[in-house]
């Protein structure tokens, strides 16, 4: 989840704020982000950082507040008092796999769904998936359409996606969620997107390619 | 600069139904330009003493990392496990992900080495969209010629034909690697007008088009069966053959283990991307944190050319405010849909929809001329007027940019009820290695693609052309390199190495620096020992 930062735009840079990142205590100025903290505390290895504006997925982190944990993107986390941070390692490699290529058409799309993510249909609505994403999606939900074969459905609700796969590693029942939602959209694109004004073209090219006498210009005029 | 209104004074006086002036008249260009652009700032080039570029110009922070000593030699060669593959692409963003799939695709086996994590990359950034002629009233033709022109007439015709040609054919190959995009209610796709461009040409999706594109080819790359990745890894040198001609493969470091290996090849694809994380001149940027120029500098000391290497793209509307996003981005497509730029006294200044230097340039000259909105010693910028077009469209800010939305919420700013305070960042490196339409360079068995590249751009990058150019020759190259299929090589060596280190040191220079740079200094905390 992510801290709301109610003093960015206020926060007092003088204002030192205590936390530890990787087990080393660093001291940081009020209204940074973990990732700025961490460079600026001399953290050694947070390599696992990319775009800093919370698109890319890489900054994982595991914080506790008190008795509370949480998970979450460390360039989307403001620094807090007491808290303790923990850049979590690169998810492991995915289990399910396929190729869109390997795919004839759209009808049986159902079934192979349910052969590459056979876990899918057993969600025990558990809620982690929920919890554990940084971007707010309906995991649980997005994953439940999927399992009913309503793809594009999924694809948009898995629309803010940063596959950080911070919801695969909450998942008791090992769903991987995130690929769940990317094969959504995928299937979605793959064999239902067919707009006329580009197809229109690529026709037009292919003529153009059949003719060569002709030059581009004469054809605009 | 301590000039310019400051911050609560402007806050004040602005308002989003205020009656704005008419346009002032267009200024000289050239002029302007010259005046305001940081590429022209004093001090900012210097002439190259060697290599394939001696003579030429190059912005200074780059000149020193491109004749700098490299990190190894000979002796650390011995004992480095050996890995052998058909295909090394090096860099997992867009175009690093084209190539190994074409590549693989053709039925090479390819290894993808990324510096970070796979698909952290300037391309998971970009918002705004991928540029194709697909329109009725569009052509190719107007395609090329809007690029050409966008590029101040620098770039290589040749390229930006092949570019403009793929357009298309990428978009549906992007569909059928299962990419979304924005469709009309006929089904059509969505196309916007931006910078630079004569007719609508922009295709996108909502403003995650490059979020979308790098998802699902992240997504593709992982499930192929031809193509290892290896993440973490950066190249420290390319390897060269006896005669230090060729390029026969590369030495990659860990950032988790230190280790050295190497991996012997018949092609090299570059796809290593930009420099924005080198801060030119002292500017912010909106780059990833792995851009850092490696591409270039590996490229220049095994000998290959590069162009256009004193010209980069300072994107006009980088936030200035909140601090943790300076430097990021608003993309383009807000004033694509009808934002307007307002400075310090609630006046407009220059056409918005002007390419992205003479906007930037424009917004340069209101900060210096007092014109701007302060707020603090350092920082001054112009206002982006959301909230007169949230009045105009009611709803499109939420329903278009989901993405500003939420970089935005988080900081506690809303962009519908309060303008955004931009600044010019550094965003883009124009020029680049120099390659042919397959995106091979001037060295044999490297390729080059994507923003490493150079001469599709001129020295001007339009919006939506940086994610065409990283598909269409990212294609390319990864179907050319397979081509090469003669034994691969027999011996890999440092050879042109030793001849920079040679000229480096003939011409007296320093050899005190490192590179590749690999990460910014900031950022290095003992992630990579040098």
């Amino acid at each position: 989840m992510t801290i709301k930062n109610p003093s960015a735009s206020t926060a007092d840079a003088s204002q030192s704020v205590a936390l530890t990142i990787n087990g080393v205590a660093v001291n940081a100025h009020a209204g940074v982000t973990v990732v700025e903290a961490a460079w600026e505390g001399g953290v050694p290895r947070v390599t696992g950082v990319g775009c800093m504006e919370g698109v890319c997925g890489s900054c994982r982190i595991m914080l506790k507040r008190g008795k509370q944990v949480s998970v979450g993107l460390a360039c989307q986390t403001f620094v807090e008092n007491g808290a303790e941070v923990i850049f979590l390692p690169p998810a492991s490699a995915p289990r399910h796999h396929y190729e869109l290529n390997d795919f004839k058409d759209g009808w049986d799309i159902h079934e192979r769904f349910q052969d590459i993510f056979p876990e899918a249909a057993r969600c025990r609505h558990c809620h982690g998936c929920d919890v554990s994403c940084p971007k707010g999606i309906k995991v649980e939900e997005g994953v439940a359409q999927a399992a009913a074969g309503r793809f594009r459905d999924a694809g948009e609700t898995f629309f803010e996606c940063v596959m950080c796969e911070l919801c695969d590693g909450a998942c008791p029942e090992l769903i991987a969620p995130a690929h769940v939602g990317l094969f959504s959209r995928r299937v979605t694109a793959h064999f239902h997107l067919r707009p006329p004004n580009l197809i229109h073209r690529l026709e037009e090219l292919r003529q153009d390619k059949d003719k060569p006498g002709m030059t581009r210009e004469e054809k605009d005029e | 600069m301590s000039n310019g209104i400051p911050l609560t004074e402007a806050l004040a006086r602005y308002r989003s139904d205020a009656e704005l002036g008419p346009l002032p008249e267009p200024v000289d260009v050239e002029a302007l330009l010259n005046t305001y652009h940081p590429d022209h700032l004093r001090d900012s080039v210097v002439k190259l003493t060697v290599g394939a570029n001696a003579g030429d110009s190059c912005q200074r922070e780059l000149a020193a990392l491109l004749q700098a000593e490299a990190f190894i030699d000979e002796a650390d060669l011995a004992g480095t496990p050996v890995t052998d593959v058909d295909v090394l692409v090096i860099g997992g963003g867009g175009a690093g992900c084209a190539a190994a799939l074409m590549a693989a695709e053709k039925g090479a086996r390819v290894l993808l080495a990324t510096k970070l994590r796979l698909g952290d990359s300037n391309t998971v950034m970009a918002e705004g969209g991928i540029q194709a002629a697909i329109e009725p009233d569009d052509s190719v033709q107007r395609h090329i010629q809007d690029t050409l022109r966008g590029g101040h007439h620098a770039g290589d015709p040749a390229l930006v034909s092949a570019m403009a040609e793929d357009g298309p054919e990428v978009l549906r190959w992007l569909i059928q690697q299962g990419m979304q995009f924005e469709q009309t209610t006929g089904g059509d796709l969505h196309t916007r007008r931006a910078g630079g461009m004569s007719t609508p040409r922009l295709v996108h999706c909502r403003d995650y088009t490059g979020l979308e594109m790098m998802r699902v080819l992240r997504e593709a790359v992982i499930q192929h069966r031809s193509i290892e990745v290896w993440e973490q890894s950066p190249v420290v040198e390319l390897l060269s053959n006896e005669t230090g001609q060729k390029c026969v493969g590369a030495v990659l470091t860990s950032l988790l283990d230190d280790r050295l290996r190497i991996v012997r090849t018949r092609s090299v694809i570059l796809a290593t991307g930009g420099l924005g994380r080198l801060h030119l001149n002292g500017f912010p940027t909106s780059n990833h944190l792995g851009a850092t120029g490696d591409g270039l500098v590996l490229a220049y000391r095994i000998g290959a050319s590069l162009c256009e290497l004193d010209s980069f793209q300072y994107h006009p509307t980088g936030l200035l405010h909140p601090s943790h996003l300076a430097g990021k981005l608003v993309t383009e497509g807000v004033r694509a849909a009808g934002a307007l730029l307002v400075n310090a006294l609630g006046e407009r200044f220059i056409d918005e929809l002007q390419p992205r230097d003479v906007v930037c340039a424009a917004i340069l000259r209101e900060c210096s001329e007092g014109r701007g909105i302060r707020v603090d010693e350092q920082r001054v910028g112009v206002w982006l007027d959301t909230p007169r077009l949230e009045r105009a469209q009611p709803g499109l800010l939420e329903k278009q940019f989901p993405n500003l939305m939420t970089r935005t919420r988080i900081a506690g700013v809303d962009p519908r009820a309060q303008p955004l305070l931009i600044h010019p960042t550094l965003h883009y490196q124009n020029g680049g290695v120099v390659i042919d339409v397959n995106g091979a360079t001037t060295v044999p068995g490297l390729y080059a693609v994507g923003e490493v590249s150079g001469g599709i751009h001129g020295r001007n990058r339009l919006m939506g052309n940086a994610l065409l150019d990283i598909i269409s020759f990212g294609r390319r190259a990864g179907a050319a390199a397979t081509s090469n299929r003669d034994r691969g090589p027999k011996k890999v060596t440092l050879e042109h190495v030793n001849r920079l280190r040679r000229e480096l040191t003939i011409a007296g220079m320093p050899m005190t620096q490192r590179s590749p740079q690999v990460l910014p200094d900031y950022a290095a905390g003992g992630a990579w020992d040098r």
